[in-house]
């Protein structure tokens, strides 16, 4: 296997000290385990301890949450998690919507072994689970995005490191998650995060457009913007006011209601910011001040591509497309300007029609870093989306990088088109679950699989998710689909009009829910509506917004 | 005890549980052994199951497995878990037939769920 370049770019490079760190954690987990196996814990005892290492109990076995923090992971990397897969797993990994993976059928015994297999390469699994701050999720074009103001991953790295293990914040009311943008384009679902953060370059350094309050789950709620404008030198002591002020008042007494977003609706923007004003007002701000040294030294630890491609590189990939179809099909859903001419990003669908969408093979992982390796500076990020990105590949090798993921078995050109749907794990897997979710992804995906009916549909996401819990963010799909359990019966209801970025909006439910052939048969209905009755040009929000839901829910229910 | 699992017509209820050391299944079988197939798990009446099921909770410990609890199953041979939830727990995941505990995968099942 080649072996990966020293410093691979696009994430953070451990110090010592960081690694000391991981190996002091693993000890710790370790000795847990041991305690539990032997008796002296009991699950009570041990459940906290397990869920703030990544592990829980599912339906079929324990399942491994392994952290990818801002979804950047380097060729090493992943082929450590194929390695894992294939000895510990079954063969497979699953990513999800928080940019991490999981590995479904883990034991409990291996966890420490695994633990320190991560930590080889600088990978560990503390935080993504747990009411602690979560693993914090990025623009998944970071650092390589045409239309980007700012590289949003040095803040995120800068965020990572407060949050780790802070000693305050290790047992909030409830979990929480930030995410954290530097373009325009709102592509982390900012307004859906307890905190979401966008951010800009300003005349004396980066600024921060702060939301708060949103979420998914059982009460889904678009954030609010608490703060325009923080400023860098500013950012942590802000976050740390904001997270202060959720502990004192977040409820702890309901599960439900426990969190941020039920604290500010409950008492209200304004007297929320208040709050966080009076709480900075009395904190050291001088010990949280970020400063521009700091910034330069994390900074300093990203190392960056070097971006050198051919001054033919774009007639090459011009030649390429017209020699291919194929290919071209490909290159235009499924690639991303890049800042740099001779560049582009790639998007590799892991939602191959029919398929479980998130889910890779061993060889799969092996062949993604090889080619990553050849053509992407060992570097592969995982969206939110549950896709991954090549972040950097040179136009003029974009064809190779096509031919090689076309062996995969990886080259499905549907992104953001209606089969590349995103799905939680569901009722196959989760604990939690009400329904199945896979299957239904599954049976839509081969519905809508054709490259011509995809392409003549457009953009138009679905999610779906096994239970309110809205892991598969079912809210915000243009169609979203919700398992119910009826009775006993698995059945789905259907969302419409959500969407995670600017235009943030939550799907209005549409009625009872269906059976899933049913709910496979609606949704190509809809569709189908769509397609008859939209203008030119017309998105599926937009006509939606123009016809109204009643005229939706009349073509779904039509034959039921 | 609260207890939420009563059987119907036709139905027996079985004890399950997820080993400690793999989270694998198990159903408690004869001799109060815990078994990975649900083909010899115990049918308990309703009454029957109660006291099983205080008994199993006190001894998971020592027994190695953990969550413990009722499952209503058809009165089949082998017993046949009434809901998808454990239909999927005692056969496995629907949408992977070759991670299928008895080569029986969920899937084919879905007419007799
Ligand atoms: S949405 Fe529900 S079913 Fe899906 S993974 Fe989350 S908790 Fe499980």
């Amino acid at each position: 296997m080649t072996q990966p370049a020293s410093r691979s770019v696009g994430h953070y490079q451990y110090e010592e000290r960081d690694r000391v760190f991981l190996q002091e954690r693993i000890n710790e987990f370790e000795g847990q385990v041991r305690r539990r196996l032997s008796g002296e814990l009991g699950e009570e005892e041990f459940k906290p301890l397990r869920l703030m290492n990544g592990v829980y109990l599912q339906l079929h076995a324990y399942m491994l949450r392994v952290a990818i923090p801002y979804g950047v992971l380097d060729s090493r990397q992943l082929h450590k998690l194929a390695d894992i897969a294939a000895k510990y797993d079954r063969n497979y990994g699953h990513f999800t919507t928080r940019q991490n993976i999981q590995f479904n059928w883990i034991a409990l015994k291996d966890v420490p072994t695994i633990l320190r297999e991560l930590a080889e390469v600088d990978m560990h699994a503390i935080q993504t689970s747990g009411n602690c701050i979560r693993n914090v999720t990025s623009d998944e074009f970071a650092g390589a995005a045409k239309d980007e103001l700012m590289d949003p991953r040095i803040h995120a790295e800068i965020v990572r490191q407060w949050s780790t293990l802070h000693p305050e914040f290790t047992f909030l009311p409830r979990k929480f998650k930030i995410a954290i943008s530097g373009s325009p384009e709102d592509r982390v679902a900012a307004r859906f995060h307890d905190i979401g953060l966008l951010a800009r370059p300003g005349e004396n350094g980066p600024l921060f457009r702060l939301f708060v309050g949103g979420g998914l789950g059982r009460t889904p709620v678009v954030g609010r913007e608490l703060f325009d404008s923080v400023k860098e030198e500013d950012l942590i002591a802000t976050l740390e006011a904001v997270l202060r002020v959720y502990n004192a008042f977040g409820r702890r007494d309901n599960l439900y209601k426990a969190r941020i977003k039920i604290l500010v609706q409950t008492i209200g923007l304004e007297a929320f910011r208040t709050a966080v004003e009076e709480e900075l007002g009395r904190m050291d701000c001088a010990a949280y001040r970020l400063t521009p040294e700091h910034v330069a030294q994390i900074r300093a630890r990203f190392a960056l591509p070097d971006l050198k491609a051919p001054a033919d590189a774009a007639d090459v990939l011009e030649q390429h497309k017209k020699a291919d179809p194929a290919f071209a099909r490909w290159v235009a859903s499924n690639t991303h300007p890049h800042q740099d001419e001779g560049h582009v990003c790639a998007v590799i669908s892991l939602k191959t029609p029919g398929d479980i969408p998130g889910d890779v093979t061993v060889e799969q992982m092996h062949g993604l870093a090889d080619l990553s390796e050849r053509l992407s500076f060992g570097e592969v990020r995982v969206t939110h989306l549950q896709n991954l990105v090549f972040g950097h590949v040179r136009k003029d090798q974009l064809h190779e990088l096509w031919q090689g993921l076309k062996a995969l078995g990886l080259a499905a050109p549907n992104v953001g088109l209606i089969s590349d749907i995103v799905s939680c794990p569901g009722l196959d897997y989760c604990n939690l679950a009400n329904a199945r979710s896979l299957p239904l992804a599954q049976k839509l995906g081969a519905r809508f699989g054709d490259a011509a009916l995809q392409a003549e549909i457009g953009t138009l996401s679905i999610h779906m998710s096994g239970c309110i819990n809205a892991c598969g963010h079912h809210h915000v799909g243009n169609i979203g689909l919700l398992g119910v359990d009826k009775r006993g019966a698995e059945t789905y209801q259907i969302l419409l009009g959500g969407d995670a970025g600017e235009q943030a909006a939550i799907g209005g439910i549409l009625g009872p829910s269906f059976a899933e052939d049913e709910a496979v048969d609606a949704v190509a209905r809809i569709v189908e509506f769509y397609l008859g009755q939209r203008q030119k040009g017309e998105t599926f929000s937009a006509m939606l917004k123009r016809c109204g839901l009643k005229a939706f829910k009349e073509v779904a229910y039509e034959t039921v | 005890m609260k207890r939420l699992s009563r059987p119907g017509e036709g139905e027996i209820l079985l004890l399950t549980a997820s080993r400690l050391l793999d989270g694998r299944i198990v159903w408690l079988g004869e001799g109060d052994h815990w078994h990975e197939s649900i083909t010899g798990a115990i049918r308990f009446t309703y009454e029957d199951a109660g006291p099983a099921l205080e008994r199993a909770l006190a001894e998971a410990g020592q027994k190695e497995v953990v969550s413990v609890y009722e499952v209503v199953a058809r009165d089949t041979q082998p017993p046949e878990p009434v809901t998808t939830r454990e239909a999927i727990r005692a056969h496995g995941p629907s949408v992977h037939p070759d991670f299928s505990y008895d080569h029986a995968p969920v899937r084919e099942k879905e007419s007799a769920l």
